[in-house]
């Protein structure tokens, strides 16, 4: 199916990009902004899901054409429908990632891109290597079964991914509020990648923030609070294997592991969820830290 | 099929010419930690939560040893410019040498780390030998 793949003429833009960025966190004395092993790895996996997404490109347009053969309306290629198809696209991007936070299937598949403790336009690359094997493109075929043709729903999702690559970056601080009401900015999505307890699963969005604050999980980015980035239990090495399948591997132990009833809660539970509750999900993270806080300030806790 | 190689050689040169550019800029710092109240905050961020009632750095911020009313102890350790928080379990070992405690924790990380905790060494040491 020939369709236009922006992506390739993006990458020199990213790799120029890049070095802007690291030019600018010399000149502005930024020694932490990048750290040498960290942005060779974030590198190395974004080469690697190039390599691995153009071998899997093949599979997904398969399956929307496949869906769009089932198409409820021949909606085509007129100008209109490609605003319309790349809106809708990113509503489902919103749903694919905040299921990608809150289904352990897909979070195996999606936290290399957040298992950096920098963040920064290399960040940006840390790219999934397992979406196909977890099926991360079901989310696109809605649009396919809508009427929209396959090759403008792929080429939409190139365009919004190419979108999200310039807000992984503290170079740039609040935009006008008026953007920063609509669209995903660095500001926002410093949120998203943050660990802090207040900042944890929120802020899903890939071109557009009024989808996060239309589904109730916006939050803005507070000044005065120092981020930390990565995850909640911090990869703590340079292991391009690691970082790309460490998730897997102890999904698929928790699995071996548990009573066969809980199993495949494993699975499809959120991250951070165990059968015995030793452990703690971000919304129990976020309670603990929320009680903590109103209790230092005096305030009631709500039942 | 030869683009696709070619765009890929290109990509692969262009990550060995950014990496290179980040060693020759200087970003190849070690961590640091601040202080006392830095070495708090990122403890706090500890899975299931971390409220220290003592607390040991490194003379030179290279690391810390935190212990809640629980007995609990988390290790803050280095890792690139970052530390990472480790809660340590009956594996770690842990010996005093004069002013230095040597720490080794196989199921969180491979290498030993080090920390010059002065007099305090030997107490950290018992601490972490009575987890087990």
């Amino acid at each position: 199916m020939p369709h236009f793949d922006p992506l390739p003429y993006a990458i020199p833009v990213f790799v120029l990009l890049v070095a802007a960025e690291m030019a600018w966190a010399r000149r502005a004395r930024q020694p932490d902004a990048y750290e040498v092993r960290d942005t060779a790895v974030s590198l190395a996996i974004g080469l690697g899901s190039t390599v691995i997404g153009a071998a899997g490109a093949g599979a997904v347009a398969a399956a929307l054409v496949w869906v769009h053969s089932f198409a409820l309306l021949a909606i085509g290629w007129q100008w209109w429908a490609w605003v319309a198809c790349f809106v809708l696209d990113d509503l489902a991007y919103y749903w694919f990632h905040r299921s990608a936070h809150r289904v352990r299937w897909f979070w195996a598949s999606h936290v290399n891109h957040h298992s950096s403790q920098h963040y920064n336009l290399s960040t940006a690359l840390r790219q999934s290597w397992t979406g196909l094997v977890a099926l991360a493109f079901v989310f696109r075929l809605p649009l396919a079964l809508i009427g929209f043709e396959p090759a403008m729903i792929l080429t939409c999702g190139a365009l919004n991914l190419i979108y999200q690559f310039w807000i992984h970056t503290e170079a740039i601080g609040r935009l006008p509020a008026s953007i920063e009401a609509v669209m995903n900015t660095p500001a926002h999505h410093r949120v998203h990648h943050a660990v802090n307890p207040r900042y944890l699963d929120r802020n899903y969005a890939g071109t557009f923030i009024v989808w996060d604050r239309m589904f109730g999980t916006f939050q803005p980015e507070v000044p005065e609070e120092k981020i930390r980035y990565g995850i909640v239990h911090q990869l703590g090495t340079f292991n391009i294997v690691r970082a790309v399948f460490h998730e897997w591997l102890a999904m698929a132990a928790d699995f071996a592991a548990a009573p066969w009833r809980h199993k495949f809660a494993y699975l499809w539970k959120e991250p951070g969820w165990s059968h015995d509750g030793a452990r703690e999900t971000s919304d129990a993270i976020r309670a603990r830290w929320e009680a903590k806080r109103r209790a230092n300030s005096g305030e009631a806790i709500s039942p | 099929m030869p683009g696709l190689l070619l765009q890929f050689a290109g990509s692969l040169a262009a990550v060995a010419l950014l990496v290179f550019g980040a060693y020759r800029l200087g970003f190849v710092r070690e961590a640091r930690l601040a202080g006392e109240e830095e070495a708090r905050d990122i403890a706090g961020l500890a899975p299931r939560g971390f409220e220290p009632v003592a607390l040991a750095l490194d003379r030179d911020g290279r690391g810390a040893l935190l212990r809640d009313a629980a007995g609990r102890i988390v290790l803050l350790a280095p890792h690139g410019a970052h530390f990472v928080v480790r809660e340590l379990d009956p594996p770690a070992r842990a010996q005093a040498h004069g002013g230095m405690l040597s720490l080794m924790c196989e199921r969180h990380t491979t290498s030993l780390v080090s920390l010059d905790l002065g007099d305090s060494a030997p107490d950290w040491a018992a601490r972490i030998s009575a987890l087990g």
